[in-house]
C-alpha cells in the first residue's frame, strides 16, 4: 500500500497529486516543523528596539531576540540580573559598575558566526550607538532613538567604559532616579560588537537593523512584509532554551481575522481579540483569555504647533466636547476605566483631575467662543489603524468622536495609514490631532511623562502634542533628581495639575490588555510591563502539525 | 494565418506601449517629484541626484520615457515608498501566488461549468435545463465577498475543516522563489513534501472554490446558450440524419463547434476573475497582487502602484491576445471572416 502510494506521488504532477495527498494526510508523524504561531496586528519596523517605540515591534523583537543587562521582576517588584549577574551604584547615584556573564553566546547564522561570547564591548557598542553621535552606527537606520531621546538618557550619561573583558561602568551626569528602569526596558538591549564590524568592513551597516543578531532565545530566519516573521531556536541560548523549535508571527492587521484565525487554529496566540467578542470568546473552551491590567492610557493629543490647538482654550473646549464615558461604552464595552490623568490608575503617583476633562457640550462652546471660533471649524482626527491594548478600535473612536465634535460645531475628518507610515507621518508632526496612547515599559512614573511631553520627546518625534514647555520639564526633572517618594509624589502632582490646564492631550482611558490563546499553549504570560515573552510558550502536548 | 499573427501582435505592442506611456506618464499626474514616484528614492537620499540622470531627468519628457522603458527592461521598477523594497521582486513572487489561484480556478470551473452547460442545453425548458439555469443565475448574482464570508463561517469556523489564511502552515519553512506554492514547495524540497503539499492543498480549497462558483456559473450559460445555437444547425441535423449516436454527434460536431463562442467570451471571464482574485486575496490573505496593490493605493506607494497597473494591464492585454491567436488558429472559418474570403 505505502509503495503504491509512493509511485503514484512520483508519477503526479504537483497539482495532479493533490486528492492523492488527501487520502494520505499524515496523521501522527512526527513533524520536523514544530512551533508556535503568533498572529501579530501589524509589521515591525525595524528589527532593532532602540529605533522604536511601538509596541507591535516591541513584542516581536525585544525579549526573542535579544537580551538586557537587568530585568524587572513585576511579582517580586525589583530588578533582578541578565545579562549583568550583579551591579553596584556608588553612594551618589552617579557611577553604575555591571558584572557581566562570561557564558553567554550570540546567534549563529549563515550570515554571521560570532567567535567569541559576550563581552564588555558588545554592551559599550549597544549603548553608545544610541547616546555618542560619533559612534558608526548613530545614524545609521535614521529613525533616531525615540525612547532613550525623549526620556532624556541620552543627555544622562557622562561616560561609559568598559573596566575590563567583563565590567562595565556607566557614569552620571546627575543622579536620575528612573535610570535602572529604562535600562530594564526592552530598549536598552545589547547588540554584538563583532558583527557591527563585520558589516561595517563590507560596507553594509544597515543591515544590522535588517538581519538582526542578539543573544536572546530566538534567532531571525525570515521576514515577508505582510505575511511573516520566522524565528527559530537560538541553541545556544545562556539560559533555559526556548521551548518552542520555532516561532511564527503571522501578520493579520484585522482583529476580527485574528479571532477568527484562531478560532479556525490558523494561530496559536492572538493579541488584542475584539472588545466586544470578549465575553463570548472567554466562554469557549478551546480557548483560553488572559487579560492583564497593564498601565496603559489612551489619549487624543492634540498638535499644539498648528493653530487653532496652539490656544490652550480650543484645546480645553475640545476635551470638554466628548463624552468619554460613552467611549468606554462603545469602543472598550466596560473592559476599561475612564481617565482623568495621563498617569494610570496602578501608579503611586496617579492624581487623578475629572473636573478638568468633564462632559460639557455648553462650556466647550463658550470657550469656543472665547477662542474667536463660535462658528466651528474642520481639523482631522488621526485614527491609529492597528489594535493596541490601550485602545482596541481607535476607528470607533473617532467616529463616535465625530458626532461629539459635530455638536459644538466642529467638523472631523478621520486619517489613517498604514501602522509604519502612520508613525512616520506622525513623528513628522503632520496631523492636526491623533488617538493613540502608551503601555508602560516599567513602573515609574517617569515613562509617562518624559517620553510623552517633553521637549526632548517632542525633538525625537514621539511627543505627539508636539508640545514644549520648559515650566512642565523643570517639574519632571525635579521629580527625578530625588530618590524620594513623598517629594517625587508631589512634583508630579504638580505636572498633572499643570496637564489640567493646559491640554496638550486629552486622556481617554486606561484599558484591559487581552490576549487569546489555544488552550493548550502553556508558558505565556502577559506581563503588565514591556513586550511580550515567549521563550517558555509551546503546545502542551506532543503537537501534530494542522494543515 | 501569419497576417493574421503579425496584425495581432502589432496591436499587442502598440497597446502596450501606450500602457507603458500611461503609468510613465503617472509619475507626473501623482503628487510629489516626478523623479520619486519613479524610482521610489526619496529627495533628501544621496543617491537622488545620480537616478535622476540615470532616469534621463536633465533631459526632455522623450529621453525620460526612453530611460523608464530602459528601466523596465532591466528588471528596475523602482522601489516601494513605504518600505525601500525593490518593486519587481515584490511583484515577481506577488503575480506568482495571484497566477497560482487564478489557474486553478479557471480550472476548477472548467469542467463543471461545460459539462452542466452541455447538460442543460441538451434539454432546453426541462427540468433540468430550469435547476441548472437558476442555480447558475443564483450563484452569478451572489458576489465574492459574500461567498467567501460564508464559506469561511461554515466551513472552516463551523466544521473547523479548513484553514482560512495564506498559502500554507507557516510552520514549514517554505521560501518564496516563484510565489506560486505548488512550484515553490518542489523547489524548496522539504523533509516531508508530502505533509507540505497537503497543507498547501488545504489551504486553496476555499479561495480557490470560492474564486471558480463566477467563472463556472458564466460557463454554464456561455455554454448553453452555445449549444443551442449549435444544436439547431442543419449539419447537426445531417449528422444524425446519417445515424450517427448522440454521443458522438455531440463530441465531433456539437462540442467544438460551440467552444468557439465560448472561447471568444473567455477574456472577459478572465477579467472578472482577476478583479475577484483581488478581493478573495484580502479576505484569505492571500500573499497576491491584488492584497498588495490594494494597500499601495491607500498609501499612495506610487512606484507600487505604477507597477502593479502595468503588469495587470499587460496580463489582461497578454491572455486577450493569446485567446484570440488560439481561436484563429483552432478555428478557420474565424480567420475566413477575419479576412473576408468567400
Amino acid at each position: 500500500m505505502a509503495t503504491t502510494k509512493r509511485s503514484l506521488i512520483k508519477t503526479c504532477t504537483a497539482a495532479l497529486c493533490l486528492p492523492v495527498l488527501i487520502a494520505c494526510a499524515p496523521q501522527s508523524e512526527q513533524e520536523a516543523t514544530l512551533g508556535v504561531l503568533y498572529c501579530a496586528e501589524g509589521n515591525p519596523e525595524s528589527f532593532n528596539p532602540q529605533l522604536v517605540t511601538s509596541g507591535t515591534t516591541l513584542d516581536m523583537t525585544a525579549a526573542q531576540l535579544y537580551d538586557r543587562l537587568i530585568e524587572y521582576s513585576h511579582k517580586e517588584n525589583n530588578y533582578q540580573p541578565a545579562l549583568a549577574e550583579r551591579w553596584s551604584i556608588d553612594e551618589h547615584g552617579l557611577r553604575y559598575t555591571f558584572y557581566l556573564r562570561d557564558d553567554v553566546q550570540f546567534h549563529t547564522t549563515d550570515w554571521f558566526q560570532p567567535s567569541r561570547p559576550l563581552n564588555a564591548n558588545d554592551v559599550v557598542f549597544s549603548f553608545r550607538r544610541w547616546f555618542d553621535p560619533s559612534h558608526p552606527f548613530h545614524s545609521v537606520s535614521g529613525r533616531g532613538y525615540p525612547f532613550f531621546t525623549a526620556s532624556g538618557i541620552t543627555e544622562l550619561i557622562d561616560s561609559m567604559k568598559a573596566l575590563d573583558e567583563h565590567t562595565v561602568e556607566i557614569r552620571l551626569k546627575q543622579q536620575d532616579s528612573s535610570f535602572l528602569a529604562n535600562l530594564a526596558s526592552d530598549f536598552a538591549i545589547i547588540l554584538s560588537a563583532e558583527y557591527g564590524h563585520q558589516l561595517l568592513a563590507a560596507g553594509t551597516p544597515e543591515l544590522i537593523d535588517q538581519r538582526p543578531i542578539g543573544t536572546g532565545p530566538f534567532q531571525f530566519s525570515d521576514f515577508r512584509k505582510d505575511v511573516l516573521v520566522r524565528y527559530h531556536r537560538h541553541p545556544n541560548y545562556w539560559r533555559e532554551l526556548a521551548a518552542s523549535e520555532q516561532i511564527v508571527f503571522r501578520i493579520t492587521q484585522s482583529d476580527h481575522k485574528r479571532m477568527l484565525m484562531l478560532l479556525t487554529q490558523d494561530c496559536d496566540i492572538s493579541p488584542y481579540p475584539p472588545a466586544r467578542d470578549v465575553e463570548w470568546l472567554r466562554q469557549k473552551e478551546s480557548i483560553e483569555l488572559q487579560a492583564t491590567v497593564s498601565p496603559n492610557t489612551a489619549f487624543w493629543a492634540f498638535n499644539t504647533e498648528r493653530p487653532p490647538f496652539d490656544d490652550p482654550r480650543v484645546r480645553q473646549a475640545l476635551a470638554h466636547a466628548i463624552d468619554r464615558d460613552a467611549l468606554l461604552r462603545a469602543v472598550y464595552f466596560e473592559h476599561a476605566v475612564r481617565a482623568d490623568s495621563i498617569l494610570p490608575n496602578t501608579s503611586w503617583a496617579h492624581h487623578p483631575i475629572p473636573d478638568a476633562y468633564r462632559f460639557d457640550p455648553e462650556r466647550a462652546r463658550e470657550l469656543l467662543a472665547e477662542a474667536d471660533l463660535a462658528d466651528g471649524f474642520s481639523m482631522d482626527i488621526w485614527a491609529i489603524p492597528v489594535q493596541r491594548g490601550y485602545n482596541p478600535n481607535a476607528r470607533l473612536m473617532a467616529e463616535r468622536m465625530q458626532s461629539d465634535l459635530a455638536r459644538i460645531g466642529v467638523r472631523a475628518n478621520i486619517v489613517s495609514y498604514e501602522w509604519s507610515t502612520f508613525r512616520r507621518r506622525l513623528a513628522e508632526g503632520l496631523h492636526d490631532s491623533v488617538l493613540i496612547g502608551w503601555s508602560a515599559d516599567h513602573a515609574d512614573p517617569d515613562n509617562f511623562f518624559r517620553p510623552l511631553l517633553s521637549c526632548r520627546a517632542k525633538e525625537s518625534g514621539n511627543n505627539r502634542a508636539q508640545w514644549c514647555d520648559p515650566l512642565f520639564d523643570d517639574l519632571l526633572n525635579a521629580a527625578i533628581r530625588t530618590e524620594l517618594m513623598p517629594t517625587r509624589q508631589n512634583f508630579y502632582q504638580q505636572a498633572q495639575e499643570y496637564l489640567a490646564i493646559e491640554v496638550p492631550l486629552l486622556p481617554i482611558a486606561h484599558s484591559v490588555r487581552f490576549q487569546a490563546s489555544q488552550a493548550d499553549i502553556e508558558g505565556l504570560q502577559l506581563a503588565p510591563f514591556g513586550g511580550i515573552e515567549l521563550r517558555r510558550v509551546k503546545h502542551r502536548d506532543t503537537q501534530e502539525l494542522r494543515p | 494565418m501569419t497576417r493574421y499573427l503579425l496584425r495581432q501582435i502589432t496591436l499587442l505592442f502598440f497597446t502596450l506601449l501606450a500602457l507603458s506611456l500611461f503609468t510613465f506618464c503617472l509619475s507626473y499626474w501623482f503628487a510629489g517629484s516626478a523623479v520619486t514616484n519613479s524610482s521610489g528614492i526619496f529627495p533628501d537620499d544621496p543617491s537622488y541626484a545620480t537616478i535622476a540622470t540615470a532616469r534621463g531627468f536633465d533631459g526632455g519628457y522623450f529621453g525620460q520615457y526612453i530611460a523608464y522603458l530602459r528601466h523596465l527592461f532591466a528588471g528596475d521598477w523602482g522601489r516601494s515608498l513605504l518600505d525601500g523594497a525593490p518593486v519587481f521582486e515584490q511583484l515577481i513572487v506577488r503575480f506568482g501566488a495571484s497566477l497560482e489561484i487564478m489557474l486553478l480556478a479557471l480550472l476548477v470551473a472548467w469542467f463543471p461549468g461545460v459539462a452542466f452547460g452541455v447538460l442543460a442545453a441538451l434539454k432546453p425548458g426541462r427540468s433540468v435545463d430550469n435547476t441548472i439555469l437558476g442555480m447558475s443565475i443564483s450563484g452569478y448574482s451572489i458576489p465574492v465577498f459574500w461567498f467567501a464570508q460564508l464559506a469561511i463561517l461554515l466551513v472552516a469556523v463551523q466544521w473547523g475543516l479548513t484553514p482560512i489564511a495564506g498559502q500554507i502552515n507557516p510552520l514549514f519553512d517554505i521560501p518564496a522563489v516563484t510565489g506560486s506554492i505548488l512550484i515553490d514547495i518542489a523547489l524548496a524540497q522539504p523533509a516531508n513534501p508530502q505533509a507540505a503539499y497537503y497543507s498547501a492543498f488545504m489551504h486553496m480549497i476555499l479561495p480557490v472554490t470560492v474564486l471558480a462558483i463566477m467563472p463556472m456559473m458564466l460557463l454554464i450559460r456561455l455554454t448553453r446558450n452555445s449549444m443551442l445555437d449549435v444544436l439547431n444547425k442543419n449539419y447537426i441535423v445531417s449528422s444524425y440524419a446519417k445515424g450517427m449516436s448522440t454521443r458522438r454527434v455531440l463530441w465531433s460536431h456539437a462540442l467544438p463547434n460551440a467552444m468557439q463562442q465560448v472561447i471568444r467570451q473567455l477574456s472577459n471571464l478572465i477579467s472578472l476573475l482577476i478583479a475577484n482574485t483581488f478581493i478573495l486575496e484580502v479576505i484569505f490573505s492571500w500573499p497576491g497582487i491584488g492584497n498588495w496593490l490594494v494597500r499601495s493605493i491607500y498609501e499612495r506607494d506610487y512606484p507600487v502602484i505604477q507597477g502593479g497597473l502595468l503588469i495587470i494591464g499587460s496580463l489582461i492585454l497578454v491572455t486577450h491576445v493569446l485567446l484570440n491567436l488560439f481561436h484563429a488558429w483552432r478555428y478557420p472559418q474565424v480567420r475566413k471572416d477575419l479576412y473576408a474570403a468567400p
